[in-house]
């Protein structure tokens, strides 16, 4: 893997969000459920709109904003591994989801780590910072769905 | 509000009789007695009857409120029952399990003073009054329209349905899985809040205006609704909000850990709590916490201090955002149950048997507003604690139950596997199929179900009068 | 209610009854089940369905005298009737050419696999049933079983019949086969099950378990019924009751399983009389 430009970086980046694309695309063929294989279809193509940004910002068209902190509600932290199978349900769904989001953001910061390039750590930070907001957006969803009662 | 208008109104709500706490943790029995007469009569002086009232649209189910609550004061309580009934075939139920104080009574014009007019203690009074009358005043049931409606869930959803329909001339059977009609009413709502009695008799009632009961039948295994099709004209699904959600947290299948629908089923349902009287097993626990917040939550701690464990609610928020009843929490703190606010469970550590014998759980604090304005829950980084137990109950929730849904081609089942129905008629996306109640909207009230009830009835009679 | 058509002890503790229950008869399906209660005050149990008529609306269920229920409807005599029979629940088992299918039962497991040997049998499939027991006045139905089968195989415990031993004699029993198995299905006691699977684990068949966990409701609404299943938890009420016997873990459904061991003894040794007693006690406070 060579990331030694910030081009190189968001190339990366991209072909990642490509990956996670087809990984929900995947589980959303092999869903028993209808309902189910519509929701990780969703996901599917919340990725390729992260990819199209990325994209975007690869050609010049758009920069990257540094946001503020994002909140880290820790909701998927301490819940099992998801094993996958035909019968998940939606709630299944997003735990997978915010593991993958969770996998991705510590993917990026160990990254950012490991260079002591100012410019290339700070585009690696800002791309585990955009996988921490995806994580919020998929434990929001989970806390106002199913943790109505706790 | 002036101080001489203060002086001219009685905004003294009348008390409801309660077993006191240190007697009624130990029994089954209900904990509020009801009105007597006098004070019903009382309470029901104090309404000023608005000329327009505000309480009426807040009920989902349209009671005429100021209507029948001055017949109470003019003691006339049969004309009050006919007003009642007309509205709602459950009222015994309604008024102990609805939550008024969101409903009719917060927008009573007193209730800025805290004097609002105690409804639901005046419905349950006149139910309860009907029911000790030798003869039941039968409502007028239009002549035969020739028409057959399957009505899948004998819950509150369903059973409303089967009212309106039979009296507008219509044939109604209603298909119950479990071996008693009344769904929670009877396998969810515990005996001290809803005596089971209470639900046999309301049920009865339904038998008595020529409604056809079917229990111990499951809809989607037995026969599926396109089956049932072939026989009937239109089918309503209210077949509620059944399938427990676990916390999906390390643990979790060994033995002590309960669904919330589990334990309250042995106890409800199959009277476990007369064990061995009755013979479905229910554990002496020492020890029960249940992890979630609402009605639910509360029903199974108050249930566990009565069979004599130290019962313990652990709940991910703060007091103030508990979504149970006030009243039931009251109940329930009064009782002696003990709450962990901003306590969420890591995991469930066993014995070398396979027993639960604590549970791990991590504080909460509340962090920054949201969007919204709500502060979200944040764990505190090294706050583990340990809580030593023998049983846990996981009260966090339902969703529908797939089996309708995988059963019926052409249904729509949205994201949370609820069916997919039209907000005020209930129709699906299948001709001939309603639905409505818990299995649409997800786990609510039962009076929610009970309103989405009668719309979809009101629907059903209009497609079925276009035949 | 219910009516009891038949009701007769077959083998020692091994019970037969036949249920008017027109509705589950029409619909009923190898490998399915029915959740009865014995009376008012009873436990739903399930039971899995050893065979059904959907013309005369019977189904009938054989099981094994072992607690206060399952006492209780063995005494039942016909015109008797229960409270409850609801079904067929589960999922059906999977019927399909599959080439050679091996049969392994015992227990109340000899009953519920006889519709399925039958559909395979007429679905084309070569079936060898494998009969296991302590003894062999223990067995029955065999008639039945040779009726669809093209070979039975018997395991004893005392080697009164058939091959001395017990499911630990199944490698070299296929083996000896000399032809290739394409499945298994076992049903039967939970240790009939579980050492089954473990044996053919290495011969790397399919091997299809039908899973007895406790159950209340059997429709998916209490979760008592859980089972981990290649480290998914499952329902075995709605997700089963057949599994990949490869997959389950035993362990955990044989802890579960005695959950209620200590109270199940309770009503065993209440009597009839004293029960009645109590009960008339209750009604006068």
């Amino acid at each position: 893997m060579n990331l030694n430009s910030v081009s190189q970086i968001l190339d990366f980046a991209i072909e990642k969000e490509e990956e996670a694309a087809q990984f929900y695309r995947d589980l959303a063929a092999k869903m028993g459920q209808q309902h189910v294989g519509e929701v990780f279809e969703s996901f599917a193509r919340e990725e390729l709109e992260h990819k199209a940004k990325l994209l975007a910002v690869r050609h010049g068209n758009m920069t990257l904003i540094d946001s503020q902190r994002v909140t880290n509600l820790k909701i998927g932290d301490h819940l099992v591994e998801i094993v996958l199978s035909p019968d998940l349900e939606y709630k299944q769904a997003l735990i997978i989801a915010m593991k993958a989001e969770k996998a991705a953001f510590r993917l990026y910061q160990d990254l950012a780590s490991s260079t002591d390039d100012a410019n290339l750590k700070g585009i690696l930070l800002t791309l585990a910072k955009e996988e921490a907001r995806h994580k919020l957006r998929f434990e929001i969803e989970y806390e106002e769905n199913f943790l109505r009662e706790n | 509000m002036s101080e001489s208008e203060k002086k001219k109104y009685d905004l003294r709500r009348r008390e409801m009789p309660k077993q006191p706490p240190e007697v009624r943790r130990y029994n089954f029995s209900e904990v509020a007695l009801g009105y007597s007469v006098e004070s019903a009569v009382e309470e029901a002086k104090r309404c000023i009857q608005c000329k327009k009232p505000l309480c009426i649209p807040m009920c989902p189910v349209e009671i005429n409120i100021p209507a029948f609550i001055k017949s109470i004061a003019e003691r006339d309580f049969v004309g009050a029952v006919r007003i009642l009934k007309d509205k709602n075939c459950l009222p015994a139920v309604c008024g102990r399990v609805c939550p008024q104080e969101e409903q009719c009574e917060k927008t009573c014009i007193f209730h800025k003073k805290g004097g609002q007019i105690a409804i639901g203690r005046l419905e349950r009074f006149l139910a309860d009054w009907e029911a000790q009358q030798r003869e039941l005043e039968m409502p007028e049931i239009l002549p035969s329209s020739g028409r057959k409606i399957a009505v899948v869930g004998g819950g509150p959803a369903g059973l409303t349905v089967a009212g309106d329909l039979i009296k507008l001339g219509h044939k109604v059977t209603v298909f119950e899985a479990l071996h008693r009609m009344g769904g929670v009413l009877i396998y969810g709502i515990p005996e001290f809040r809803l005596p089971k009695v209470i639900v046999t008799r309301e049920v009865e009632y339904l038998r008595k205006l020529g409604v056809e009961l079917v229990t111990d039948f499951v809809v989607g295994k037995t026969r599926t609704i396109d089956s049932i099709l072939e026989e009937f004209d239109a089918v309503f699904v209210g077949s509620g909000a059944g399938l427990p959600w676990f916390m999906e947290i390390p643990g979790e299948n060994l033995n002590g850990v309960y669904s919330a629908n589990e334990y309250l089923t042995r106890l409800n349902l199959m009277k476990g709590f007369l064990f061995p009287k009755y013979h479905t097993p229910v554990k002496s626990h020492l020890r029960v916490a249940v992890v979630g917040g609402g009605n639910v939550a509360m029903d199974c701690a108050r249930s566990a201090l009565r069979l004599g464990a130290e019962s313990r609610i652990i709940y991910r928020r703060s007091r103030e955002e508990l979504p149970a009843r006030l009243e039931e929490v009251e109940n329930a703190e009064e009782e002696g149950v003990i709450f962990d606010f901003l306590t969420l469970p890591l995991r469930y550590i066993g014995d070398e048997n396979g027993w639960v014998k604590a549970i791990e759980c991590q504080k909460m604090e509340l962090g920054e507003p949201d969007a919204s304005g709500r502060r979200k829950p944040i764990p505190i980084e090294g706050s583990e604690v340990t809580y030593p137990l023998d049983a846990v109950v996981c009260a966090i929730g339902n969703s529908p139950n797939p089996l309708i849904g995988a059963t019926t081609p052409g249904l729509k089942i949205g994201k949370k596997g609820n069916i997919e129905a039209d907000e005020k008629t209930g129709a699906t996306s299948r001709e001939k199929v309603w639905a409505g109640g818990d299995v649409v909207t997800g786990a609510a009230t039962v009076i929610l179900a009970m309103g989405a009830g009668r719309f979809a009835a009101r629907s059903i009679h209009e497609y079925l009068c276009s035949l | 209610m219910f009516r009891v058509i038949a009701s007769k002890m077959i083998v020692p503790n091994m019970h037969l009854l036949t249920l008017a229950a027109p509705a589950v008869a029409r619909e009923a399906k190898p490998g399915q089940f029915v959740i009865l209660r014995a009376e008012e005050e009873g436990e739903r149990v399930p039971l899995s369905l050893s065979d059904w008529d959907a013309q005369s609306g019977t189904i009938t269920v054989v099981f094994m005298s072992i607690g206060s229920t399952t006492g209780r409807l063995a005494l039942l005599a016909p015109g008797a009737s229960i409270p409850t029979v609801v079904g067929p629940l589960g999922n059906a088992t999977e019927i399909e050419n599959y080439g050679t299918v091996v049969c392994v039962c015992g227990c109340y497991g000899i009953g519920s696999i006889f519709p399925i040997a039958r559909a395979l049998k007429r679905k084309g499939n070569r079936v060898i049933t494998i009969m296991e027991a302590r003894s062999s006045y223990l067995f029955y139905w065999e008639e039945r079983l040779e009726a669809v089968s093209d070979k039975i195989i018997h395991i004893t415990r005392d080697g009164t019949k058939g091959h001395r031993g017990h499911a630990g004699r199944l490698p070299e029993i296929l083996r000896g086969l000399e032809e290739p198995v394409d499945r298994i299905i076992v049903n039967g006691c939970t240790f009939l099950m579980k050492r089954t699977s473990d044996e053919t684990r290495p011969l790397g068949v399919k091997t299809m378990v039908s899973l007895n966990p406790i159950m209340i409701d059997g429709t998916g609404m209490c979760g008592v019924c859980r089972v981990t299943v290649g480290s998914v938890t499952r329902f075995a009420c709605v997700h089963g009751p057949d599994f990949d016997g490869h997959q389950v873990d035993w362990e955990e459904l044989l802890q579960r399983r005695k959950t209620y061991m200590p109270e199940e003894v309770v009503p065993l040794r209440t009597s009839r009389c004293e029960e009645r007693h109590l009960r008339s006690q209750e009604g006068k406070s």
